[in-house]
C-alpha cells in the first residue's frame, strides 16, 4: 500500500516536470508574443522590452524554465497576463465552482450508470441491452458542446425551465463562503432561496458533463458483469436459491466493481476535459472558463498554472482509485 | 530459412481477414456505422458536384436564412451556405483526424518496436516517458500543447497526434516483445542482419495489424478532439469551414437561428458515432469478451 502511494507520488513529480518542460519548449518554438498582447498594439519597442523584462521573457528558455520550477516549489505559479493577479490565487477562486460541478456530474454518472450497466448485462441481447448500447455510443460520440447546446435549446430556449448561464441568479447574493460549494453553503446558512437558485443553475451543466462518463461507466459495468455472471460461484449462488438484488449486488456487482473503478479513475480525465467545455458553454465561472478566457490573451502563465493544477489533481484521484482496491478486494495485499 | 516463416504468416492473413469481414457484416449496428461513414466520405469527396456554392463565398443579402430548397441547412452570419461549409468541413475534420492518427500510429510503431526490440535502458526511458503522457487528461494536454504551439489547425492536429502516441507505443512494444523471440527473428539475427534492418523488415510488418485496429478505434476520438480544440479557439481559425470552428461561432446564435450550430454538430456526432460503431464491431469480433 505504501509502495503504491510512493509510486504514484513519484509519477506525480515526473508528470508535472515533464508536462511543464514540454509545454515550455513548444511555446518557445512559436512566434506568438505575449508581451505585445499585454502592452497593447500601439506599444513602442521600448515598452515591449520593458514588459518582456518584467515577464522574464528576455531570458533564455532554460533560465525561464528554472525560474518557473523554482516558483512552483514554493507554490508560486506566476502572474496572469490577463488578470494581472497571481495565477494560484485566480485558480483557487475558481476551483470550488469546478469541483462542485464535477462532483455532482460524477454522482449522477455513478447513480445512473451502475444500475444501467447491470440491467444491460442481465438482459443481454434484448431490446433493453441494445437501447443501452445506443445510449452509451451516443454518450461517447457526442461532443460536450453539442449536448450542452441541445440541452440549453430545449430546457432554456423552448421550455424555459432552467437558466442557461452562471451559478446563481444575479439578484440573489451568493451564500456565505464556507466550502465554496454554493449548494452546501446555502444549506449550511439556511438560505433556501439561494439553494434553489444554485440548484436550478447547476442541474443542466451537471447532466451534460455527466453524459460521457455515464456512458463509460455503463459500458464497463456491463462488460464486467457479463464476466461475473458466467463464473462458477455466481451459478452456485443461484443454485442455492439466492436471487434478486441481493444476488446481483453482493455476488455480482462487488466483483464487477474493481475493473469499473479503474475505468472511472481513468475517465476522470475526460470529466476534467469535459468540464472545460461545459463551463464555456454554460458560462460557469470555474477554472475551465478561466483558462479558455486566458487562451485568447496568450496568457501562458495561466494556461500553465491550470495544467499543473489539473495534473496534480488527476494523479491524486488515481491514487485514491488505487487505494480503493485494497478496500474492495481484501485479497490484494503486499 | 529466413523466408519460410514469413511466408507462413503472410499465408495465414487472408483467412483471418475474410473471417473478420464476415463477422463484421453480421453485426448490424456496425454496418449502419459503415454506411453512415461511407455517405459522409462520398459527400466530402464530391462536394463540388453536390453544391453550387463556394464554402467561403460571402452573400450579405442572404444572411441567417433558414433551411430551404436553395440553402438546405440555411446560411450563416455573412450569408455563406452552411451545407456547403459542412461538406468542405468534412474534408478538414475527417482528413485531419485520420492524418493525426496516422502520424501518432506511425511514430508510435517506430518508437514501440525500437523500445521492445532493444529493451534495457532505452526501453525503460521510453516507457516511463509514455507513462507520464498517459497519466494526463488527453484534452487538457492537447489544449496545453495547442496553446503552446499557437492556435492553428495544423498545430491542433500535431497536438492530438502527440497526445495519442503512447497508446501505439505500448501496443507495438508488446507485439515486439513476443516477435523478438520468434524463429524468423532469431534466424535473421544469426545471419548477422543489423538490428534496425530486422526491426524494419521483420518486426514492423508483423506488429502493424493491432496498431491499425487501434487506429480505427481512435479516429472518431481524434475528430472530436480537433472539433473541441476548434470550439475552444485553439484549432482551426475562422473562416476555415472546420466543424468545431463553425460551432464556436454558431452557438452564440443558437436561440435565434437554431440551424447554424445544429447541423455542424449533427455531422460531427454522426461521423464520430459511425466511427465508434465500426470500432466497436472490430473489437467485438477480435475480443468478444471485452466491453462494448
Amino acid at each position: 500500500m505504501i509502495k503504491t502511494i510512493f509510486k504514484r507520488l513519484l509519477l506525480l513529480v515526473f508528470v508535472v516536470f515533464g508536462v511543464t518542460l514540454i509545454t515550455f519548449i513548444l511555446s518557445n518554438i512559436i512566434p506568438g508574443d505575449p508581451a505585445s498582447m499585454m502592452a497593447g498594439q500601439r506599444a513602442n519597442e521600448e515598452t515591449l522590452e520593458q514588459v518582456r523584462e518584467q515577464l522574464g521573457l528576455d531570458q533564455p528558455v532554460l533560465t525561464q524554465y528554472a525560474n518557473y520550477m523554482q516558483g512552483l516549489l514554493t507554490g508560486d505559479l506566476g502572474t496572469s497576463i490577463r488578470t494581472q493577479k497571481p495565477v494560484l490565487d485566480d485558480l483557487l477562486i475558481f476551483f470550488p465552482a469546478t469541483l462542485e460541478l464535477a462532483v455532482l456530474a460524477f454522482l449522477i454518472a455513478i447513480v445512473i450508470g451502475i444500475p444501467l450497466g447491470i440491467l444491460a448485462a442481465v438482459k443481454k441481447n434484448t431490446f433493453r441491452d441494445h437501447a443501452s448500447r445506443i445510449f452509451t455510443i451516443s454518450g461517447i460520440s457526442t461532443p460536450v458542446f453539442w449536448s450542452g447546446l441541445l440541452v440549453i435549446f430545449i430546457f432554456y430556449g423552448v421550455l424555459g425551465w432552467f437558466p442557461s448561464n452562471g451559478r446563481i441568479d444575479m439578484a440573489i447574493n451568493p451564500p456565505t463562503h464556507v466550502t465554496g460549494f454554493y449548494l452546501l453553503d446555502s444549506l449550511l446558512s439556511g438560505d433556501l432561496v439561494a439553494f434553489q437558485s444554485s440548484l436550478r443553475h447547476i442541474i443542466l451543466p451537471a447532466i451534460v458533463l455527466s453524459f460521457a462518463q455515464l456512458a463509460i461507466i455503463t459500458r464497463q459495468v456491463r462488460a464486467s458483469m457479463l464476466e461475473v455472471l458466467e463464473k462458477e460461484y455466481f451459478r452456485t449462488a443461484i443454485a442455492n436459491g439466492i436471487h434478486g438484488p441481493y444476488l446481483l449486488i453482493k455476488y455480482g456487482l462487488r466483483n464487477a466493481l474493481i475493473p469499473t473503478i479503474t475505468v472511472i479513475g481513468v475517465s476522470f480525465g475526460a470529466l476534467l476535459g469535459g468540464a472545460v467545455v461545459t463551463e464555456t458553454v454554460f458560462g460557469w465561472p470555474g477554472m475551465g472558463k478561466y483558462v479558455v478566457d486566458s487562451i485568447a490573451y496568450l496568457d501562458f502563465p495561466a494556461m500553465m498554472g491550470f495544467t499543473v493544477f489539473i495534473s496534480i489533481g488527476y494523479v491524486l484521484i488515481n491514487l485514491v482509485v488505487d487505494l480503493s482496491y485494497y478496500v474492495l478486494n481484501p485479497q490484494i495485499k503486499e | 530459412m529466413e523466408l519460410q516463416p514469413q511466408a507462413e504468416s503472410v499465408q495465414a492473413q487472408p483467412v483471418k481477414k475474410s473471417a473478420l469481414l464476415y463477422k463484421l457484416k453480421k453485426n448490424k449496428l456496425t454496418m449502419v456505422g459503415a454506411v453512415i461513414l461511407g455517405v459522409i466520405i462520398l459527400a466530402a469527396v464530391f462536394a463540388p458536384v453536390l453544391t453550387p456554392y463556394n464554402p467561403n463565398m460571402i452573400d450579405a443579402a442572404n444572411k441567417f436564412q433558414g433551411p430551404s430548397w436553395s440553402h438546405w441547412f440555411g446560411t450563416d452570419e455573412v450569408g455563406r451556405d452552411i451545407f456547403t461549409r459542412i461538406l468542405y468541413g468534412a474534408r478538414l475534420s475527417l482528413g485531419l483526424g485520420i492524418v493525426a492518427i496516422l502520424i501518432a500510429a506511425g511514430i508510435g510503431l517506430v518508437i514501440g518496436t525500437i523500445s521492445g526490440y532493444f529493451g534495457g535502458m532505452i526501453d525503460q526511458a521510453i516507457m516511463r516517458t509514455m507513462d507520464m503522457v498517459l497519466a494526463f487528461p488527453t484534452l487538457i494536454l492537447a489544449m496545453a500543447l495547442a496553446a503552446a504551439l499557437g492556435p492553428s489547425i495544423q498545430n491542433a492536429m500535431i497536438a492530438i497526434a502527440l497526445v495519442k502516441i503512447p497508446v501505439y507505443v505500448r501496443l507495438a512494444r508488446s507485439e515486439t516483445l513476443s516477435l523478438r523471440e520468434s524463429l524468423f527473428v532469431k534466424s535473421a539475427q544469426t545471419f548477422g542482419i543489423r538490428p534496425f534492418r530486422i526491426i524494419r523488415k521483420h518486426i514492423m510488418p508483423n506488429s502493424v495489424s493491432p496498431v491499425i485496429i487501434q487506429g480505427t478505434l481512435d479516429v472518431g476520438d481524434a475528430i472530436l478532439l480537433i472539433a473541441t480544440l476548434g470550439f475552444l479557439g485553439l484549432g482551426a481559425q475562422p473562416p476555415a469551414p472546420e466543424w468545431g470552428a463553425m460551432i464556436s461561432i454558431g452557438w452564440k446564435y443558437l436561440l435565434d437561428f437554431w440551424w447554424y450550430p445544429t447541423f455542424p454538430c449533427l455531422f460531427l456526432f454522426l461521423s464520430a458515432g459511425a466511427l465508434n460503431l465500426i470500432g466497436d464491431g472490430v473489437r467485438d469480433v477480435l475480443d468478444p469478451r471485452s466491453s462494448r
